[in-house]
């Protein structure tokens, strides 16, 4: 049962240490670190870190954030992890993803390969707000279909206990003449649907985003909005936009979406 | 280092020859209404020769002419980009038999049209996005800049670019380049490599190359270098588009001292000096008049 759901951009430059001596976003960050600090205070049994990757998989809980591919020689507070290759767990194995993942997997020098930026952040922002709990990191793959989204979320909302969703997610990078991928017309209004919808508590209208048109307008976050539809797809009013806007052309939303399943007496606000 | 090269390190640029101790100005004329530093000064045809006319008397030895800018925005499509730039191209080489005269191009239908005209080097930006570009060179006998990218698509800007390794990256596509651009009949001699600061890179990535361009000279191909005004710059300093002159020459100098040959440059006069001077604190040039002392 998902208790609680939180969500956050998963761009590089959430990462303190890439903006250089200039913070940048302050503002976003603390965005971000008040909606985990929600879901943190929520005291779930577990959080699950969602967000988009080559493919669908689960990486190994302990697997940290390398942002040296993003920055090289700037300080990195955050050290990659021990060990291994991400699993492919049956229970959510939708596509060819296991021969797919052997395959596609980028391998760094080291022999491991990289965790997806967008968990390697998740992972980050829980450890900054505390979260000493379980964890799992769930990529769902930028081709997902959202079927196969649903069925992610709904096994994460089935797999016991009380469930908090860190859903890592991206609107459009082509907001603007400025913007990294320039300026598409129809940008605004997709992210503005979008935005609606979680405010709105309707999160069974992010199953009808186009995934053509995502990718067009290069919102990575579509399968992960829709593996958040697939675990929680009707929540009660009350979803609030902590953060909205796009600084440098790429729309980034972070909300707490809070859901039955509290402990009594416990408002993870205060 | 691959191949048939006259003398060792020569690089040879139309009709010169340049010694490998010898570093080389290229100066930015911009055939476009909206280039990132310029916005349309050398717009006009009249404005754009004076430009010329100024830049050789500043001694560049290479002017580099573009139709495109390297920012996404309005198309300029093959015909438009020919329009701005042959005609140009034509009239610079009588005006000036001698210079070198480079063109700024992606893409082989302009790049053909413009070593008709007297073109003696392709400086293609975009990492060898069209693939014929090199046989064009070896039909025309003319060089070739094997740049770096990152397989970005040209006029698209980098959005969260990664590399486990970006001067790895580097190397391996500029040097797959070079060797098969020499294999497609291109004169080894007129084969250059580019990192291409900010293509496909973020700030970051641009200094890390930067830190280790003594790993792209050390492969023997000539190294140029683009860094005038460019926006690494502007991030490393804080510094607006106007204001990165400073940060541009501080840039050249090092590249300068770690071995680069060729400065693509707005401000010639500023990069010529920066040149000079590494090149004699180097010791491989004497300096201009010295009897200070000596009297």
């Amino acid at each position: 049962m998902i208790t609680a759901a939180a969500l956050c951009p998963s761009p590089p430059l959430l990462a303190r240490e890439v903006t250089g001596r200039d913070p940048v976003v302050p503002e976003l960050r603390q965005a971000c670190a008040e909606a985990v600090g929600r879901l943190v205070r929520c005291e779930p049994d577990v959080i699950v870190v969602v967000g988009p990757a080559p493919v669908t998989a689960r990486w190994p809980a302990g697997r940290r954030l390398d942002l040296s591919a993003f920055a090289p020689h700037a300080a990195s507070a955050d050290m990659p992890d021990g060990a291994g290759a991400p699993e492919v767990a049956s229970a959510h194995h939708l596509a060819s993803a296991a021969s797919a993942l052997a395959s596609d997997q980028p391998r760094p020098p080291d022999g491991h390969p990289p965790l997806p930026l967008p968990l390697g952040l998740g992972a980050r922002l829980l450890d900054q707000a505390g979260y000493a709990g379980p964890r799992l990191l769930e990529a769902v793959g930028y081709d997902e279909p959202a079927a196969g989204c649903v069925a992610l979320g709904e096994q994460i909302a089935a797999s016991g206990g009380r469930v908090g969703l860190l859903i890592m997610a991206d609107g459009s990078a082509r907001r603007g003449p400025r913007a990294p991928g320039y300026l598409d017309e129809r940008a605004a209004a997709f992210d503005a649907a979008v935005e609606d919808a979680v405010r709105d508590g309707d999160l069974g209208a992010l199953l009808g985003i186009d995934p053509v048109l995502a990718g067009e307008l290069l919102a990575a976050g579509r399968p992960a909005w829709q593996v958040l539809a697939g675990a929680a797809p009707e929540r009660p009013p009350g979803a609030e936009i902590l953060y909205s806007d796009d600084p440098f052309g790429v729309a980034y939303l972070v909300a707490w979406i809070p859901g039955q399943g509290r402990r009594p007496g416990s408002d993870p606000r205060t | 280092m691959s191949g048939e090269v006259t003398g060792p390190g020569e690089l040879r640029l139309g009709r010169r020859a340049f010694g490998p101790r010898q570093r080389l100005v290229m100066a930015i004329v911009n055939r476009t209404p909206d280039s990132f530093y310029d916005r349309g000064s050398t717009w006009d045809e009249a404005a754009a020769m004076d430009r010329v006319h100024q830049v050789v008397a500043e001694n560049a030895d290479i002017v580099d002419i573009g139709g495109v800018p390297a920012a996404p925005g309005s198309v300029v499509d093959v015909g438009e980009e020919i329009r701005r730039t042959v005609p140009f191209v034509a009239a610079v080489r009588s005006a000036h038999p001698d210079v070198v005269i480079s063109v700024d191009t992606w893409r082989h239908e302009p790049a053909r049209e413009l070593c008709a005209a007297g073109a003696d080097l392709i400086n293609d930006t975009w990492g060898g996005w069209d693939q014929r570009l090199a046989e064009v060179a070896a039909e025309y006998g003319v060089g070739l800049v094997c740049s770096h990218a990152g397989g970005l698509p040209p006029r698209t800007r980098p959005h969260r670019v990664a590399y486990d390794d970006v001067v790895a990256d580097v190397l391996s596509r500029t040097l797959a380049a070079a060797s098969r651009a020499v294999r497609m009949g291109v004169d080894p001699a007129r084969v250059l490599i580019d990192p291409a600061h900010d293509f496909g890179k973020n700030t970051w990535h641009s200094l890390e190359v930067t830190r280790r361009l003594g790993e792209l000279v050390a492969t023997g191909w000539p190294v140029l270098v683009s860094l005038s005004n460019k926006d690494f710059v502007g991030e490393t300093l804080n510094a607006a588009l106007g204001e990165r002159v400073t940060g541009t020459l501080a840039a050249t100098a090092v590249s300068a001292w770690l071995g680069a040959r060729v400065f693509r440059a707005h401000q010639v006069r500023e990069t010529r000096q920066v040149l000079d001077m590494v090149s004699a604190i180097l010791g491989e040039l004497p300096p201009a008049r010295t009897v200070r002392g000596l009297a």
